[in-house]
């Protein structure tokens, strides 16, 4: 007899407290679980051989008391944290791990996953730096290297009609995404940020159709229920991963809804669309290199352009976060970025400078993955929502 | 800043070392007369030979922010370079070199030109700057941020990093060269457009033939250092690499130069000279040199610590037969990738899966009769520290080697105790005692 389940933003909450639960039961009716680290390894490849992708997240809540023990303290503390739940056995349902080259401790994490924790399946993507037509192509190669060890991984070859199919139902999943990120453009949103990260996370734990299935559910009953009672400042969310929703919970505590944000469970992984093209590769590639903003992706304005403007580059950097603002009527952004996160460090003064130049005003905050630290940004986060409310 | 030592030096310095130190003095000078006669400059990221022959052929004056961030640490500059780009808003946890660079910069816009009091100096504005995705995330973010300052085009040259198990796969090595090789056409001809000028292939491959026999006797060079006692101390060729690691100048004076550090290596090797007196201790140093209390090592030079490599990254990979590869560009980027790639096939065959910055050592400990390793875990670098806590353990485990693990930084003197280092380094040496006997016991090579 089926078990009942729970549905929409009930069920949301549920795989958000206990993300592997699902997985497991899948991979007990025999489906293969692969953990995945950051948004670039590509989830496509890995729907259309039929396994499951499983996003690997760090716990805010939990004491990194192993990972200390082979990473050094001044790295990126989310990393630390997702080590440590490794080495604490939380990933032990994986059948395999796909790393990729997000940022350098991501590269070296990779390293020591490899080592530490020996999966049986472990695959790392050298993905480029740059945009350059080379690097284009490079990372097609590295791609096609990737399908090859999904092949010997499940044993059959990849078919094409099967991987089309998987990049239409991502690219479904993320069109829904986009549509549930329409729901926040009303005064008041008609969902709040804590609820979207839950429910991208939901999605990050869960096969690709189930997600959706999901998502629509979450669309349908979001659309019903009653608006929230309007709130004083509309905030734009920009920086490093995150992953639980204390940070979100704390600034919407305080007369502020988050309405947009640019983070990695968040618009990165959902604002694209991968094109239709002859090799279905070229798209993703197209992708997961050009489309997703993430800082640890080198952008020009042109590729070798001999002049340069620091306002022109600016706004080929972060033009788009002043469209965000516009079209989710945003009055203020909130800049965030855990310590020892280099590449959201550098972007810091040019984000500040870029943000001023558009009239967005702006707020930095530096955390260390740590929720019990969180209570002393809560104060500066409330003068900056006066400033702007 | 606090300073451990008194002025009587303990390590045994080579003269050819001098040579070396002009060099660099020279490159900062040269810079600005380029600049006052309108020749363009580069500021490069060390590139690992990537970029270096081809900015020099193209008649680019070339100038390295990372080099300059050590000169500014070793002269007591770089404090209020420090302290400048914290004030533009950069995190105090991102890269030394970085910060002091980027607060050159922001002193730069300010004055309107080279800030005074700028150690050597100073860098003469640039042409274009030359970034680099190899081994760390700073090295192009950086100079992205430097627009903010600047308004020299940025290039990044791109570098693959495979996993040690990736880069075995058939087809995987040609394809990474093939990548490396894109990349510097598109260089290339981004350098043509910028300079208005044509790239003198004949020029290219001389240059590269020269570098690569630099290469070979550079290698050569540091095998020598294998003798007991050890001919070259650690501070010796960190005074050196500023003509091998950013090599800037006339690759013919260059070789010059090294040809004279050979035979001066090689005279003590000969005669039984060690750059330590009394070599009680050797040792390996990783990653990046406390450049702005170099005396430090005098301080552990006369407790008999001798420091007989360092930093892998900082060396010439092994010398591969390239002679039979004509494209100069293809020749660069061979020797490129081996620099990354070259102790993959040791580490795959150890079982290793950290084929460059951590496998290394247990190569190096091994070959250079190691007692000891001084792992300095650079507080605002994350591709120096990364790996130490697992060199550590891989050394102990494999060939019981103990380490010692320092906090410090290679250019912010805040983070850097000497006393307290100094007084861990005195209870180290019994550690070091104590598994030397351990090893013998057990019948190892030393």
């Amino acid at each position: 007899m089926a078990v009942a389940v729970s549905k929409g933003l009930a069920r949301v909450k549920e795989i958000y407290q206990d993300r592997p639960r699902r997985v497991k039961e899948l991979k007990a009716q025999g489906k293969k679980v692969i953990g995945y680290q950051c948004v670039y390894p590509t989830l496509e490849m890995l729907t259309a051989f039929d396994l499951v992708p499983y996003r690997i997240l760090g716990d805010m809540q939990e004491p990194i008391t192993k990972a200390d023990a082979c990473l050094p303290t001044v790295v990126c503390p989310f990393i630390r944290s997702c080590l440590d739940l490794g080495l604490k056995g939380r990933y032990d349902f994986l059948d395999g791990v796909v790393f990729s080259h997000v940022c350098d401790v991501g590269e070296k994490t990779a390293h020591i996953w490899r080592i530490y924790l020996s999966p049986a399946y472990c695959h790392f993507i050298d993905v480029p730096h740059t945009t350059h037509k080379a690097a284009l192509e490079q990372l097609k190669e590295q791609l096609k290297e990737f399908r090859k060890t999904l092949e010997e991984l499940t044993g059959k070859k990849l078919n094409e009609a099967k991987f089309r199919e998987a990049i239409e139902a991502h690219n479904r999943q993320r069109a829904l995404v986009q549509a549930l990120y329409e729901l926040r453009k009303p005064d008041p949103p008609l969902i709040t940020g804590t609820e979207t990260i839950q429910v991208l996370m939901a999605l990050m734990s869960l096969p690709v159709e189930e997600g959706t299935q999901l998502l629509e559910e979450v669309l349908a009953e979001v659309k019903e229920r009653k608006p929230p009672a309007k709130k004083m400042a509309r905030v734009l969310l920009w920086g490093s991963i995150i992953d639980n929703v204390a940070l979100v919970e704390m600034i919407e505590s305080l007369d502020a809804n988050i309405v947009i944000d640019d983070t990695c469970v968040g618009t990165r992984a959902y604002f694209g669309h991968v094109a239709r093209t002859d090799d279905p590769l070229d798209g993703l590639v197209d992708y997961y290199l050009v489309q997703i903003k993430c800082p640890r992706t080198f952008r020009e304005t042109n590729t070798g352009a001999l002049k340069k403007d620091y306002y022109t580059d600016l706004e080929n950097r972060f033009g788009y976060l002043k469209e965000y603002a516009e079209q989710w009527h945003a009055n203020g952004v909130i800049l965030q970025s855990m310590k020892y996160c280099d590449i959201h460090g550098y972007e810091v003064p040019s984000m500040k400078d870029y943000l001023d130049h558009v009239g967005l005003p702006n707020v930095y905050l530096e955390h260390d993955y740590n929720k019990s630290a969180l209570a002393p940004l809560r104060t500066r986060v409330q003068a900056f929502l006066e400033v702007i409310g | 800043m606090v300073a451990v030592g008194n002025d009587r030096k303990a390590i045994n310095r080579l003269q050819a070392m001098y040579g070396f130190r002009a060099l660099v003095e020279d490159r900062y000078k040269r810079a600005i007369e380029a600049s006052q006669s309108g020749q363009p400059i580069a500021w490069a990221m060390i590139n690992w030979w990537a970029g270096d022959a081809i900015l020099n052929t193209m008649d680019v004056v070339t100038v390295y922010p990372e080099n300059y961030g050590v000169v500014c640490a070793a002269t007591g500059s770089a404090q209020t370079f420090l302290a400048r780009a914290e004030a533009e808003g950069y995190p105090a946890h991102l890269c030394g070199y970085a910060r002091n660079c980027l607060g050159y910069a922001a002193s730069m816009k300010a004055y309107g030109g080279i800030p005074p009091d700028a150690p050597m100096g100073g860098m003469a504005a640039p042409t274009l700057l030359l970034g680099s995705g190899g081994i760390c995330d700073a090295r192009y973010k950086w100079f992205q941020a430097m627009a903010r300052y600047l308004d020299a085009p940025v290039w990044t040259l791109e570098m693959p990093h495979p996993g040690v198990h990736e880069s075995l796969q058939p087809g995987a090595y040609e394809q990474n060269i093939s990548f490396i090789v894109h990349e510097l056409r598109e260089f290339v001809a981004f350098l043509e457009r910028l300079l208005g000028k044509k790239m003198d292939w004949d020029r290219l491959d001389e240059t590269v033939t020269d570098m690569l026999e630099t290469n070979r006797l550079w290698h050569e060079i540091m095998a020598l250092r294998r003798a007991r006692p050890c001919p070259a101390h650690s501070r010796d060729i960190w005074t050196c690499l500023g003509a091998i690691l950013t090599p800037a100048s006339d690759a013919k004076a260059a070789l010059k130069l090294f040809h004279s550090l050979h035979d001066e290596i090689k005279h003590r090797v000969d005669n039984g000279i060690g750059a330590v007196p009394n070599e009680k201790y050797r040792l390996v140093f990783a990653e990046l040199p406390i450049w702005h209390n170099l005396r430090f090592f005098d301080a552990l030079a006369e407790r008999g610590w001798s420091f007989v490599f360092e930093s892998w990254a900082y060396h010439p990979p092994k010398p591969q037969d390239l002679s039979k590869v004509s494209d100069p560009l293809e020749r660069i980027a061979r020797h490129n990738y081996q620099w990354v790639t070259g102790y993959y096939t040791g580490a795959a065959a150890a079982g290793e899966w950290w084929g460059y910055f951590a496998y290394p050592y247990l190569e190096l400990v091994r070959d250079y009769r190691c007692d000891g390793a001084f792992l300095h875990s650079v507080l605002s670098c994350r591709a120096g520290s990364t790996h130490l806590l697992h060199v550590r353990d891989s050394l102990m485990e494999k060939l019981k080697v103990p380490s010692l693990l320092v906090d410090g930084d290679m250019v912010d003197t805040k983070l850097f105790n000497a006393e307290d280092t100094l007084r861990c380094a005195e209870t180290f040496e019994e550690t070091m005692t104590h598994y030397r006997e351990m090893r013998q016991k057990e019948g190892r090579e030393w």
